[in-house]
């Protein structure tokens, strides 16, 4: 038996501090490659969007590609294509990121356009943009979710699990009415309120000299204004006190049903054995749940389970696509059995040990794109405030037994369940 | 004094890339071996590509080869489907089959300390799969249902009915990859084992291997794995004859759809060294990255679109140009204007500045292809399926450099043909066809999906 991997591969070095505006900093060299990245989080996200004006963080997203002071519409993109890099920028519930892949010869202009847009953006927005940039979005819901098949469930999900009051209520993308809406006035005080450099953290990673690297950074970042800090969100997660079925008809042929339960938060004691749990129920051809209706009984074209978890809160879900002529209420009473079973029969250790075998390898794996690596440190230092905390999240896998998942999947799949149907229209 | 922002800062002194060398031999069996070792994670990553893949499916048994790749890991050697996933699942590896047009690939990504184990295991499905009735069965079911599924999808109606429209039926390219109703029906578990046996010889594949492992311990397993693989599959002849039509338009119709998938294009001569640059750099500045005209054009000037391309694909004997994009049904002849308009256009040529930024982003980009292990072992699969010459890498910067652009302009000129454009729109034909009241689209005609195999 050769030894295990070192997992001295997973302790990232990193160096981490704060200019004097609040902007944290974290800096991780690393010579794989010829390249840099530049991970920049905003800390705000569709969490942060109130009633009738959801989508905005996601809209402020695409605002950000526009152009500031300095830097024309376009020219974003066109610098950093030009120097060979890559770039992007994504919004979920409780974050926004913008990121830069690049050779490492071309940081500094990288810095420079990230800067630029956190300090000089007010000057560079106008009406015109809005609104083109509003139905681009427009466009972006109507192709990834009114156009897809099954594309609204996720939305009926957490419009109907979380409570109006709270962040995870509505989708990040926005609704189509509030997208419509947006004013010049809404988008210049949402940069205002949260695209500070103190609501901020940037990473930069890769073939990077430290010492020139933070020279760069306080050029361009120091002279950038605070901001008033920012409100925690406070958010309660109510219970949902009996089971509520939304059933939505579709232009689909065959029915889906999907199943979710409040859950632990990212990072909460349960969070790793919910993971694990949706790896003993779907992660595997032999899995209990496919093979059951999959493999076996043939009741279903595919099933998925997965603990989906952030900063305010946590949901389970189950989603199962029905063979042609397999009713809902079948499928549904499958899976209540498998869940029952798990929790009064137990676990096997070899499916333990497969789910941590492949959670191992899956870490050792993620270290392989430089862009991923330096958004996983900005991951960890944002929700625990630790940038170099690949092993110890390994270690909350590895620490999980049978016993903590039983007791998890009882404490929270046997409580009242939010059920959505999407059917053909007939 | 305050900084000048102005002015965009300077790259620093430029970065000397030299790309991956791989050692190439032959084992004994015949099977061609590409390995480069890659050290700074314990990883290792193996493709085999077998030549074969959809293209050489018999016209009435359309969604062969994806049946193969889909049976061939549900048991092998000693286990059954499940203990065989279940024994990839211990070790950790992510393995997978998968058939395109032109090939069967089969990959396994492991870390090194399980190498053995998980090649192992990679043997015994290329080697000794059952093939069983029962597990044929279920899977064929699978791809039927999975059929029914398609015909919700927006992407999948506009992808398969532009390439079928546009090899014209009978054609070996012209079906999509899982095939049809009629045609997934007709495949018998024997037609799979007659694949196999037909296809699935060493020299008729390539194997490529990067990662964390010593080539002495390599080797050692490879010459091992030769012995095993001894059968006498040659490769197959493949022929096709392709020939342009006319400017055409097909609406395939999808009552109440809020939006409208187009697709429009023709075909191209197939990969070669002479014009590929000279494509791939014009088609960079038509629709082949964000700041493209195409989507310069629909999406940030006139907010038709969350995004817009064009692209040539390349098959291993075939070639596709096309331009691909989804709008809002009520800006679709709006649109397509748009797309007509930017192909006249590039017609007449890019600029100097234009081409500089097309060479730049692709030269500077060149060494972030070889980040992840997949990525290099994939970039060496596209070299092998292309037949692409040793020295593809070693060259390619100063191929790019060398790009002239009265050539790129003169290819732009050559390779786009307005006059025999294929349109292919997924959407409400009520709604779509209104927009759509003169001659300049070619002939509209109304499909049904069900009915593309029945178009000639």
């Amino acid at each position: 038996m050769k030894k295990t991997p070192n997992m001295e591969l997973l302790d990232i070095e990193y160096e981490k501090y704060k200019l004097a505006n609040g902007l944290e900093v974290i800096l991780h060299k690393n010579n794989n490659s010829s390249l840099s990245a530049v991970n920049l989080w905003y800390k705000v996200g569709s969490a942060n969007d109130s009633k009738g004006k959801t989508g905005i963080a996601h809209l402020f997203e695409h605002m950000m590609f526009q152009g500031s002071q300095n830097v024309p519409k376009e020219k974003h993109f066109r610098y950093i294509q030009e120097a060979g890099g890559t770039l992007n920028g994504s919004t979920s519930f409780d974050r926004t990121n913008y990121y830069e892949k690049l050779p490492s010869n071309f940081l500094e202009m990288a810095l420079w356009l990230e800067a630029d847009r956190m300090g000089y953006f007010l000057p560079a927005l106008d009406q015109e943009k809005l609104n083109n940039q509003k139905d681009v979005v427009k466009n972006e819901r109507l192709e990834r979710y009114d156009n897809q098949p099954y594309g609204l469930a996720w939305e009926l999900l957490i419009t109907n699990l979380y409570s109006k009051d709270h962040p995870y209520n509505w989708p990040t993308i926005g609704f189509l009415n509030d997208i419509t809406g947006y004013t010049l006035e809404d988008v210049s005080g949402f940069f205002k309120k949260f695209y500070t450099p103190n609501n901020s953290s940037l990473v930069v990673a890769g073939d990077i000299d430290l010492d020139k690297t933070k020279d760069l950074i306080e050029k361009y970042f120091a002279p950038i204004k605070p901001g008033a800090e920012v409100e925690e969100l406070s958010c309660k997660t109510n219970p949902l006190k009996e089971n509520i079925l939304v059933t939505h008809k579709d232009k689909i042929q065959l029915e889906r049903l999907y199943l979710s339960w409040h859950s632990d938060k990212l990072y909460g004691e349960d969070d790793a054995a919910l993971d694990i749990l949706s790896d003993i129920l779907s992660g595997s051809k032999n899995s209990r749940l496919h093979k059951l209706l999959v493999f076996d009984k043939e009741y279903a074209q595919d099933v998925t389970t997965f603990q989906f978890s952030g900063k305010y809160a946590g949901q389970y879900i189950v989603i199962i696509t029905a063979k042609p002529g397999i009713t809902l209420d079948k499928l549904k009473a499958e899976v209540m059995h498998e869940i029952e079973k798990l929790i009064s029969d137990g676990i096997k250790h070899r499916e333990m040990e497969k789910a941590k075998n492949s959670i191992k390898s899956s870490f050792i794996f993620s270290l392989q794109n430089l862009d991923l690596l330096a958004d996983q440190l900005n991951t960890y230092n944002f929700h625990l405030n630790e940038p170099n905390s690949f092993n110890y999240d390994l270690n909350r896998y590895n620490i999980v037994d049978e016993i903590k998942i039983i007791n998890a999947a009882e404490k929270y799949l046997t409580k009242p369940n939010l059920e959505v149907r999407i059917v053909p229209e007939k | 004094m305050a900084l000048n922002r102005s002015n965009k800062p300077q790259p620093g002194n430029k970065i000397n890339f030299d790309p991956p060398h791989f050692n190439k031999f032959k084992l004994n069996n015949g099977l061609e071996v590409y390995f480069l070792p890659k050290t700074e994670l314990p990883i290792v990553r193996i493709n085999l590509v077998l030549n074969c893949g959809s293209r050489y499916d018999p016209v009435n048994l359309k969604g062969l080869a994806n049946l193969v790749s889909m049976c061939i890991d549900e048991g092998a050697g000693e286990y059954n489907a499940l203990q065989l996933s279940d024994e990839i699942d211990l070790i950790g590896a992510h393995f997978s089959v998968y058939s395109d047009d032109d090939s069967i690939h089969i990959t396994l990504q492991v870390l090194a300390e399980h190498f053995d184990k998980g090649f192992e295991l990679f043997k015994k499905v290329l080697l000794s799969p059952h093939f069983n009735e029962k597990d044929f069965e279920r899977e064929k079911r699978k791809v039927l249902t999975r059929l029914i599924q398609f015909r919700d999808e927006p992407e999948y109606l506009a992808n398969t009915a532009f390439e079928f429209l546009l090899f014209g039926k009978g054609d070996p390219y012209a079906s999509p990859i899982p095939g049809f109703d009629t045609t997934v029906n007709s495949i018998s578990n024997n037609d799979l084992k007659n694949y196999y046996s037909s296809y699935f010889g060493a020299e008729n594949a390539a194997i490529v291997v990067v990662g964390s492992i010593n080539e002495n311990e390599l080797r050692s397993s490879l010459n091992i794995f030769s012995d095993e693989w001894n059968n006498n599959v040659k490769k197959k002849d493949f022929q096709n004859d392709l020939n342009l039509s006319d400017k055409r338009l097909f609406i395939v119709d999808k009552k109440d759809s809020v939006q409208t998938e187009i697709r429009i294009g023709h075909l191209t001569s197939k990969r070669n060294e002479e014009d590929y640059y000279n494509k791939l750099m014009f088609n960079l500045v038509l629709g082949g990255q964000f700041t493209s005209r195409i989507n310069l054009n629909l999406r940030e000037k006139h907010g038709y679109t969350y995004g817009a391309s064009s692209r040539f694909n390349y098959y291993k004997d075939a070639g596709i140009f096309n331009v691909s994009t989804s709008v809002g049904i009520e800006n679709t002849a709006n649109a397509l204007d748009e797309i007509f308009s930017e192909l006249n256009e590039i017609k007449n040529g890019v600029n100097e500045e234009e081409l500089q930024f097309a060479k730049s982003s692709i030269i500077r980009k060149f060494p972030a292809n070889f980040e992840s292990y997949g990525q290099v072992a994939s970039n060496f699969v596209g070299k092998i399926i292309y037949g692409l010459l040793d020295d593809y890498f070693d060259t390619y910067i100063e191929k790019i450099k060398s790009v002239e652009l009265q050539d790129v302009n003169e290819a732009a000129n050559k390779n786009i043909l307005t006059g025999s454009l294929l349109t292919v729109l997924v959407g409400d034909y009520e709604k779509i066809s209104e927009q759509l009241k003169t001659d300049k689209y070619g002939d509209i005609v109304k499909l049904d999906y069900q009915q593309l195999p029945e178009i000639s």
